[in-house]
């Protein structure tokens, strides 16, 4: 043939028998997968590491050294510091109070807007607003609106004649107005998954069970629910794991307080770690946070494993 | 039934209802944000007044007090730059290894992908203070190092991954394939094929980094301590006068400089960007 | 002179053997098919040819060179792939030289190319335009007309035309053929379909669980099928199979290992009731225009087809069936020919 293939002319030079074909793609994954491998390595797996090494050690602040001091910093945790269990327990009424409260709302709400009627993108542009929002912004602005007696929403309650407490300075209430201005911040992202999971439920169910005289809420109860079934999983340990990471919202809301009312987990290890360089017991609180996120993303694997 | 209440009327009053419960139920949405930019105006003496939405005098000054009392021009350009940055790594990063996991046969590949899975659920806080210590011993505090590193590879790096993976999976096999016959490279292939053919999971990957960068708070309050240094979320945090008060009109004229911008790009792109949060969200 | 050349080739995904040892030698210009049942490792054994699978053992040749690990686009073969596979960002004209592009070939020789490869194939009009643009048919030429423009020593075609309506299908079975003839290179082309398999090929491979059954040019192949089931795989609609205790009539010599018969629909002929090889009853006629199918129960309860182009036959009518000794095929035990 006439004309020469440019292919041809490099051909016998670069054979390279020594790197067969499936060498060659082994190597180039491993080149294409080495950024995130070797980021891997250095700022989680070996961190990871240290941090349980760490966990096991005293650290003085003076002369930098660590001594080796066993379970110590866990005993500390878990038998002798009283401050713990109360952290434990903030966590625990932040997550009882926060998860259900955002899947609720973002199932009615999802539920309102999953159709297509006119407003609908507004509307979902509008629930979904504060998820964009930083955390630290969305607090500001909610400390602000909750201040004491010249706080809006104070002033609002006594145009109606309630005389509303002091939101952020009262335990009780500081706790609840987290939860409750969290879910507001969060409960568009929730409510964005399950609207996709509902519009991926093909019209045809809902006409069928119509057709043999179902009601809306028997439609919901019997067809809508059962099939977001996967999809409420998903959300709820997504959440449940997210509440237990809450620390900008909590750092500029409250602060930890008051008395402590609103000191979770996260927020422990970062006093403890940070504030007062206690970098052993705080270490030992990471790794007891690790367990119980390890925990419950096993328990969702399992729960989906069984499902499927 | 009266003639009255046809099916058609039934349906519109059922609309009006839910439009109505709806627009009640969205007031805490939006009003904080009308709030923050109403008082962001408003002196330090109105702001604790009788409230009123509308400001009686408006105060522009806010807004020049707010960059005199801290560098806050250079703090806002730090959050750009410092999210430009982590969204452009995070992009070629992540779609190289979600590639590399999608197309490519190696041993090795389900171990790396579970390893990489749980690093995907672990919060930073876990893993914070060996960081800590490490970027101290690279002599990296106090710098923009670690808050752009430890984004590009952490949790968000690695769903970003994930994210690509999935995609990549879902794109036609013999495009690729075609691509390889006509002598591409496998990097040749990952550039001028399977990227091009992703753009929606580029897109998806690069709007949720870009905010979670440019929201990112444990981070900066941990490894930056100088003011012309703070990212925008420390910045805000810092308007308080020398005993920890919060000076609330600059506060908030301040949180609304921050803020103001990344909404009107919202509203702008809000199908795209809710979107890719879906994206994100589905795979998980 | 051998263009291409397998021997003992093998592949297995994890621990599943796909390809279980295939020898196989092409010539220069030939136009080689593989049919065989989906699964049976069709696309896999192109693919492995093309270089977009490796080989886990064996020896692949091309021309007078040991292959196996050189990377695609060094083999000098090109591939038309089903999906068509056009680049959906790149225009025509763009499509047919990126090859030529990314090995760096001066533009004026790419432009000359391209231009060549757009006459063969009537592309000129088409050449603007983006391949969302254009009909199943002109995608299918666009990619055709890309695997030629790198004048590939031979060309690799995965099912081709699987993606046409059947009009167009033939018509472009028609211009692939003359393709061939022109161009005169090695084409190695899968495919489910039986008429393309017999009006293509010069040679057909008949695959089955990764393994060779036979090969052959379409005669040979439908004349003298190795065994029973490339007997019954090639030819539509299938060859009927008896045992032959099953057979009323007398058979013609036969080897006495031949433990079953094979009759081709084609060439049974209607007879007189008593006479013939088998007898039966009609259960179904199918009218399909040129002939009728006929559908005729043997007393055994085995179902005969019959091709049959006379008077319509109502169900139930009892008839006699014979053929000519020639076109009998006879089987061992183990289902190889026995002749
Ligand atoms: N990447 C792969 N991993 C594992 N198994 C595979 C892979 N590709 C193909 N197989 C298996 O190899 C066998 C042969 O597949 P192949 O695609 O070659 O069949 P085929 O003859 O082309 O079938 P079809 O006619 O349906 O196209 C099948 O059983 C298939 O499941
Ligand atoms: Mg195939």
């Amino acid at each position: 043939m006439a004309d020469t293939l440019p292919m041809r002319d490099t051909a016998r030079r670069e054979d390279a028998p020594w790197l067969t074909l499936k060498m060659r793609e082994a190597m180039e994954a491993w080149l294409f997968i080495s950024p995130t491998l070797a980021g891997f390595l250095i700022f989680f797996g070996g961190p990871l590491i240290a941090v349980v090494w760490y966990s096991l050690t005293e650290w003085n602040l003076l002369t930098q050294q660590a001594t080796f001091v066993g379970l110590d910093n866990y005993n500390d945790a878990l038998f002798r510091n009283p401050d713990f269990w109360h952290v434990v327990r903030n966590s625990v009424i932040f997550a009882v109070g926060l998860v259900p409260l955002n899947m609720a709302l973002a199932l009615v709400l999802a539920l309102a807007l999953s159709g297509r009627f006119a407003g609908v993108v507004v509307f979902r542009t509008v629930f979904f607003a504060p998820v964009v929002t930083s955390a630290v912004a969305w607090a500001i602005v909610w400390k602000f609106l909750l201040q004491g007696e010249a706080g809006f929403i104070n002033q609002i309650l006594a145009l109606v004649g309630i005389d509303g407490p002091n939101w952020l300075r009262e335990p009780n209430w500081a706790m609840a107005a987290v939860i409750v201005t969290r879910v507001i911040k969060m409960v568009g992202l929730n409510m964005i998954l399950y609207i996709a999971a509902l519009q991926a439920i093909p019209r045809d169910y809902g006409a069928a069970a119509r057709l043999e005289g179902a009601s809306g809420w028997q439609i919901f109860r019997w067809i809508v629910w059962p099939l977001l079934g996967p999809t409420t999983l998903v959300i709820m340990v997504i959440t449940t794991i997210g509440s237990f990471k809450v620390f900008d919202h909590i750092y500029q809301m409250t602060g930890g307080g008051p008395e402590n009312g609103t000191l979770v987990l996260a927020f422990y290890i970062y006093q403890q770690g940070f504030q007062f360089f206690d970098v052993g017991y705080a270490s030992a609180l990471a790794m007891i946070m690790f367990v119980i996120v390890m925990v419950l993303t096993i328990f969702q694997l399992a729960l989906r494993r069984r499902d499927t | 039934m009266t003639a009255f209440l046809t099916r058609r009327r039934i349906r519109i009053i059922n609309q009006v209802c839910w439009t109505v419960a709806l627009c009640v139920a969205a007031i805490p949405f939006v009003f904080p944000f009308l709030w923050m930019v109403s008082s962001g105006f408003k002196s330090a003496a109105e702001i604790f007044g009788s409230p009123s939405l509308v400001p009686r005098e408006w105060q522009w000054r806010n807004f020049i007090d707010v960059f005199n009392h801290q560098p806050f021009a250079r703090q806002y350009f730090n959050s750009l730059y410092i999210a430009v940055i982590v969204t452009a790594l995070t992009l070629l990063v992540s779609s190289l290894a979600g590639y590399a996991l999608a197309r490519m046969r190696f041993a090795g590949a389900a171990l790396i992908a579970l390893l990489l899975v749980t690093a995907l659920m672990i919060p930073e806080e876990v893993t914070i203070i060996p960081n800590f210590f490490l970027m101290r011993w690279a002599g990296l505090v106090d710098t923009h190092w670690p808050l752009i590193l430890l984004p590009t590879f952490g949790p968000q790096g690695i769903m970003a991954t994930f994210l690509m993976r999935q995609y990549f999976l879902a794109l036609p096999r013999e495009l690729e394939d075609a691509g390889k016959m006509d002598g591409l490279s496998r990097l040749g292939v990952w550039w001028r094929i399977a990227l091009p053919m992703s753009r929606p999971a580029l897109a998806a990957v690069a709007i949720i980094t870009f905010l979670n960068s440019w929201n990112l708070f444990l981070e900066p309050l941990i490894f930056v301590s100088s003011l012309d240094k703070f990212t925008l979320p420390l910045a805000l945090s810092n308007f308080t006068d020398p005993y920890g008060t919060p000076l609330w009109h600059l506060q908030l004229a301040a949180t609304s400089l921050a803020v103001v911008p990344i909404l009107v790009v919202y509203i702008i792109a809000q199908r795209q960007i809710i979107e890719s949060f879906a994206l994100s969200g589905v795979k998980g | 002179m051998t263009s291409l050349s397998l021997s003992n080739v093998k592949k297995h995904f994890g621990r599943v053997e796909v390809i279980r040892g295939v020898d196989l030698s092409v010539d220069r210009g030939e136009f080689v098919v593989f049919v065989g049942p989906s699964g049976c490792g069709k696309s896999t054994l192109l693919r492995m040819i093309s270089g977009l699978e490796d080989i886990s053992s064996g020896v692949l040749r091309i021309g007078d060179r040991i292959v196996n690990e050189m990377p695609p686009a060094r083999r000098g073969v090109a591939m038309v792939f089903q999906s068509y596979a056009l680049y959906p960002h790149l225009n025509v004209r763009d499509n047919m030289g990126f090859g030529l592009k990314v090995r760096k070939a001066p533009a004026d020789e790419r432009a000359r190319r391209v231009a060549e490869a757009a006459r063969t194939l009537k592309l000129e009009p088409l050449l603007d335009r983006f391949p969302r643009e254009l009909s199943g048919g002109q995608r299918q030429r666009v990619a055709i007309g890309r695997a030629i423009v790198g004048n590939p020593e031979v060309f690799l075609f995965d099912e081709p035309l699987s993606n046409l309506d059947a009009e167009l299908r033939v018509h472009m079975r028609s211009e692939i053929a003359s393709l061939h003839k022109r161009l005169g290179s090695t084409m190695i082309y899968v495919t489910h379909d039986q008429i393309e398999a017999m009006t293509l090929a010069d040679k057909i491979v008949v695959l089955r669980d990764g393994l060779v059954e036979q090969v052959g040019t379409p005669r040979e192949l439908y004349e003298r099928p190795d065994n029973l089931f490339v007997a019954q795989f090639i030819g539509s609609p299938k060859m009927n199979i008896l045992p032959i205790g099953s057979v009323a009539g007398a058979l013609p010599a036969h080897p006495n290992r031949a433990s079953h018969v094979g009759m081709r629909p084609e060439d049974l002929k209607l007879t007189d009731p008593g006479s013939g090889l088998v007898s039966g009853r009609v259960l179904l006629s199918e009218y399909t225009g040129a002939s009728s199918l006929l559908h005729v129960e043997l007393p055994g309860g085995e179902v005969f087809l019959v091709a049959y182009d006379g008077q319509t036959i109502d169900a139930d009518t009892a008839l006699a069936l014979t053929i000519a000794p020639d076109r009998l095929h006879f089987f061992d035990a183990t289902g190889r020919r026995a002749t």
